[in-house]
């Protein structure tokens, strides 16, 4: 009894000891320009794949379809007209319902970047590596460039043998790190993002196949001053905002007359940079390069 | 995949800002609907929903004083109502339709049809046309499938199905469609392009979600929230020149606190210039002929292929 605990323990320990160790902090980042703060604007352009992948009614999946035909264009062009460059993490199959949405955000100069072939990351590996490959031809084909980052359960040795530098996936920490498999291999650079900031949690029925009654929908002046209170928070701290939206939730009127809101204010503080991910990992990479030896 | 079947209802991209045009150059549409349901979930009206409190102040106190804010500003709405209410108020149907509202079809209980078969959809669609014909002398043009609270998605139940058979029995619009915050065309067929209009709805305009949900005595009551959000999109599309819509219970919207919120929030809304508040067949008749499907509905071929071990 007392040897299986004690075995139950070592093992949990050692399982947190090696998470941890996953991860290789930045540690203070000088930003390009002697910014104060990096804000990456961020657009999971899922539309109805999800609702789709988890079969659910038609209703939810014109819910979706807002973001595909209205919402994705009324996104870029809050973002063009205060020239910000964003990042829409944009599924393979995407770029085949949208072929317009996905090409006008190429060439206005925001990066697309991979989200999953069709919002999920099969388990057999030789499938999971078909879709990433899909995916990624996918969006080469429709803005001339293969995606370099990805907000994905993708493994992270596919990621790096098919040229990704970046995954935007998680909140280990407020700012970017490099994340390694448990053998210290494999290394990525890791973007944060968190719930927190994430437009779907507030706005949204059904997210992650949860029920109406389990959530609480919000309105946008209230979450207008969470986010502000969060960014000052990074702003003062010399850090990073990574804001993640859903064109199918945050494209709806009142939503983006808050973002721009928020964009007002926050060029209102000095020392703020709008880049791509692509743009911060590159800029990590080069700048503040991982101290624990090559991967 | 024939077209891009499964995944979207309407075409590619939705119509700009600069592309609307409402009657007499208005700045925005107004499109403000009633419920007159008191379906709990998606069975449709029981008997339970109907021996309870709020059922009686729906249909009482609660309508009076939602008709009487209305009529203070002359706002003419779509009211929702399922064949089985129409039955037992026959008298206040009439009212209604006396003070200029337009009587929309909210199935024959406001139960979920979308998993019965064809010809038992079609036989309730035709009931529920017949009950409301005959007690507001003229068939129903517009047809609801709106989300209930215990629902387990918010966005209704339309689905091709139904609008098909809709097509059939000669409704002209549907009244919650969610792919875009202005009319827009649900196509059922892409080769022969049959559709049928539908209105927009939202959950975040729809008092039902802010007022104790999920549920009575969980002291979930937000209905401040809902009045914010009711105001950012007023000012929003006002601005792009579009269309909002609210759908109302009296059972929700009509209590005390939530009925300030409502009144405060429509002397702002009367107080903007250019509005045009209109029913839904008012409504749909502008757009069609506006924006007829023919010239409008701009369907691109699709690129989309099946692979083995992805989604059709």
């Amino acid at each position: 009894m007392t040897n299986s605990l004690e075995a139950e323990i070592e093992a949990l320990a050692t399982t947190a000891v090696t998470e941890v160790g996953r991860y290789e902090p930045i540690g203070k980042i000088h930003w390009p320009g002697g910014a104060q703060i990096a804000v990456n604007f961020t657009a999971d352009f899922d539309a109805m794949l999800l609702r789709r992948l988890a079969n659910e009614t038609p209703s939810q999946l014109a819910k979706g379809e807002f973001g595909g035909r209205v919402g994705i264009w009324r996104l870029l062009e809050l973002f063009d007209g205060h020239g910000i460059k964003a990042t829409i993490f944009t599924p393979g199959r995407i770029c085949e319902l949208y072929p317009q949405a996905v090409a006008a955000a190429a060439r206005s100069g925001h990066e697309i970047a991979d989200h999953m072939w069709e919002h999920r990351v099969p388990k057999e590996p030789d499938l999971e590596q078909d879709h990433l490959r899909k995916a990624s031809d996918a969006i080469a084909r429709l803005t001339g460039r293969r995606p370099c980052g990805t907000r994905s359960w993708h493994t992270p040795a596919l990621l790096k043998a098919e040229g990704f530098i970046y995954n935007s996936h998680g909140s280990v920490r407020h700012g970017p790190c490099y994340s390694t498999t448990a053998d210290g291999g494999d290394r990525l650079v890791e973007l944060p993002f968190h719930y927190a900031i994430d437009d779907a949690m507030f706005y949204n029925f059904a997210w992650l196949q949860s029920e109406p009654g389990e959530q609480r929908l919000s309105d946008p002046d209230r979450v207008l001053e969470m986010w502000w209170a969060g960014f000052r928070q990074q702003h003062r701290s010399g850090g990073y905002f990574n804001i993640c939206l859903h064109p199918f939730i945050s494209g709806r009127a009142l939503r983006i007359a808050m973002l721009d809101k928020l964009i007002e204010r926050m060029k209102q503080l000095p020392g703020v940079w709008f880049g791509t991910c692509a743009d911060v990992a590159r800029h990590c990479i080069a700048h503040h390069p991982p101290q624990r030896g090559p991967s | 995949m024939p077209w891009k079947n499964g995944y979207t209802i309407s075409d590619e991209v939705g119509l700009a800002d600069r592309d609307i045009r409402w009657p007499q150059a208005r700045q925005m549409a107004v499109h403000i609907v009633l419920n007159l349901s008191v379906a709990s979930g998606p069975e449709g009206i029981t008997k339970s929903d109907l021996r309870s409190a709020p059922a009686v102040f729906a249909l009482g106190e609660g309508l009076d004083l939602l008709l009487a804010a209305l009529d203070r500003h002359a706002l003419k709405v779509t009211v929702a109502v399922p064949a089985v209410t129409a039955k037992a108020f026959p008298s206040r149907m009439r009212e209604l339709i006396a003070a200029g509202h337009e009587i929309a079809a909210l199935g024959l209980k406001h139960e979920d049809t979308s998993s019965l078969p064809r010809d038992e959809e079609r036989v309730r669609i035709r009931m529920t046309t017949d009950i409301l014909s005959q007690i507001t002398g003229a068939p129903p043009k517009g047809w609801y499938a709106l989300p209930r609270q215990r629902d387990p998605f918010a966005g209704g139940t339309l689905n091709s199905a139904t609008i098909d058979l809709l097509l059939e029995a000669g409704y002209a619009w549907a009244g919650n469609g969610l792919a875009d915050d202005i009319p827009h065309y649900w196509v059922t067929d892409f080769d022969s392009r049959r559709s049928m209009l539908a209105l927009p709805y939202y959950y975040h305009f729809d008092d039902q979600y802010f007022a104790m949900f999920p549920t009575k005595g969980s002291g979930l009551e937000n209905s401040d929230m809902l009045a914010r959000n009711w105001q950012a999109e007023f000012d929003a599309q006002y601005k792009r020149g579009r269309f909002f819509t609210m759908v109302l219970h009296p059972q929700h919207a009509g209590w005390c606190n939530r009925l300030e919120l409502l009144e405060t929030f429509l002397a702002g809304m009367v107080a903007r210039p250019g509005l045009w508040v209109a029913t839904g067949s008012d409504i749909a008749r502008h757009w069609q002929s506006t924006y007829p499907p023919e010239t409008h509905l701009r369907l691109e071929p699709s690129i989309w292929k099946d692979y083995p071990g992805s989604l059709s």
